[in-house]
């Protein structure tokens, strides 16, 4: 997730700075990505890296670089959203002050961007959390595969499952009261 | 201190800023006024490259501000600028405000910056606002310590593009003292602006604008006097009415 948001927000920076071909490159991956669903993704990942390299990358790994890959490219048009936020004045008022451009970037805009964004990447990342369990299709061990195995050992498969969705739900709800307070920690006061 | 000569900038195909020439010298107040959409907020925003423009230059203390070669940033850390709408940042304190500049761009220490920006505060009678955010104050005294922001920098001139034209007409008044106080401490300013009794009271000389053309470029008496466009005559006549 963190690679996914520092990824994400170069991506972001990528396309709204003037680079030509590199805004280009990031806005056809950023469409490419958001046009295929994550199953395929993870799957097409898993299969076709092995063939070109000529190693398996195993499914873990390969799960961790296929969700870095797939959610820089959603955190992206958030952050992209979230740079937009800020008005241009705030822009100005940094070079105004003698600010390069990753100087205003670090310390006008982005902390001014990722407060508007904190509630949108607060619901990409339980989407995220929640889409680890489709790493069950390339048979990597995420949380419900853990619980499936466990409940075959032990003969209890539907405890299992409860089991897996309770901590679902209780990972989910912490993360999310968390942001609420962390939110209300950092608010910009207007 | 501040040279333009022969400037002109388009949007598209719109022609913004026709032939503008003018100087600034050290120690000098010059006024920008004329009506809105006559592009003194662009030609003012030229003077520390916030703006590019297509043709002519602009020299401040004798760099060129359009060519690519000269190092923007630390050019503008010497110009001090304050905005229509204040732009502090809203998500730091109001010291910080006032240091970040400093610390970041002009490699001074926390400790020196601090003293520095309590003696600003103190100076525009801010004091005891240091450790509030900016959405706290109201616009009169957010532009204060925009002023102060700038002045935190050490600037060999400074730069107002309409500091009132957002306050409330009671709020107006602390501004224009504090920038009355920087003039006649021999500060370089360029201010545009609507206010003519600041204008009257510490401008040197007056820039009326009309169109992206400097229609006048005259001492205050003789603006105030006998302007001679008649553009600017009905300008001033309409201003001065109320």
């Amino acid at each position: 997730m963190a690679g996914g948001i520092v990824f994400g927000t170069l991506l972001a920076m990528g396309r709204l700075a003037n680079l030509g071909p590199f805004s280009r490159v990031a806005t056809a991956y950023v469409n490419l990505m958001r046009s295929i669903p994550l199953v395929m993704v993870i799957l097409w990942f898993f299969l076709v890296i092995p063939l070109i390299t000529g190693r398996p990358v195993g499914a873990e790994r390969s799960a961790l670089i296929t969700f870095t890959a797939f959610e820089a490219a959603y955190y992206s048009e958030i952050m992209r959203a979230g740079i937009q936020s800020v008005s241009r004045g705030q822009v100005m008022a940094g070079q105004a002050l003698g600010m390069t451009y990753w100087q205003s970037m670090g310390l006008v805009i982005l902390p001014q961007a990722f407060r508007n964004m904190l509630p949108i990447l607060l619901t990409q990342t339980i989407i995220l959390f929640q889409d680890t369990s489709l790493v069950y299709a390339i048979g990597a061990k995420d949380l419900l595969k853990a619980a499936e195995i466990a409940g075959k050992n032990h003969n209890r498969p539907m405890e299992m499952y409860v089991f897996a969705a309770v901590i679902y739900f209780i990972l989910c709800f912490t993360l999310s009261t968390m942001v609420k307070s962390l939110q209300r920690k950092i608010a910009i006061v207007r | 201190m501040i040279e333009i000569r022969n400037v002109s900038k388009w949007y598209g195909k719109f022609q913004v800023l026709t032939d503008c020439s003018s100087k600034v010298e050290k120690g000098e107040v010059v006024v920008v006024c004329g009506p809105s959409g006559s592009g003194k907020s662009t030609l003012i925003k030229c003077v520390n490259g916030l703006e590019p423009f297509l043709e002519g230059e602009i020299l401040v203390n004798g760099t060129q501000v359009g060519d690519p070669k000269t190092d923007l940033p630390k050019l503008r850390s010497s110009v001090g600028m304050v905005f229509q709408h204040f732009e502090l940042f809203p998500h730091m304190t109001v010291i910080e405000n006032l240091t970040v500049g400093q610390v970041k761009v002009l490699g001074r220490t926390k400790e020196e910056a601090r003293r520095k920006g309590a003696d600003l505060l103190d100076r525009v009678g801010l004091k005891e606002f240091a450790g509030k955010h900016p959405g706290q104050l109201s616009g009169g005294q957010q532009q204060r310590v925009a002023i102060g922001r700038a002045l935190a920098m050490d600037p060999i001139c400074m730069l107002f593009d309409e500091p009132t034209s957002a306050l409330d007409p009671e709020m107006i008044g602390e501004v224009l003292s504090v920038m009355q106080d920087l003039a006649r401490e021999g500060m370089t300013m360029m201010v545009v602006t609507h206010e003519m009794g600041f204008a009257r009271n510490v401008a040197h000389r007056v820039i009326f604008m009309d169109n992206g053309r400097i229609v006048e470029d005259t001492t205050k008496q003789e603006f105030f006097g006998t302007p001679r466009s008649e553009r600017a005559q009905l300008f001033l006549s309409r201003i001065l009415r109320h």
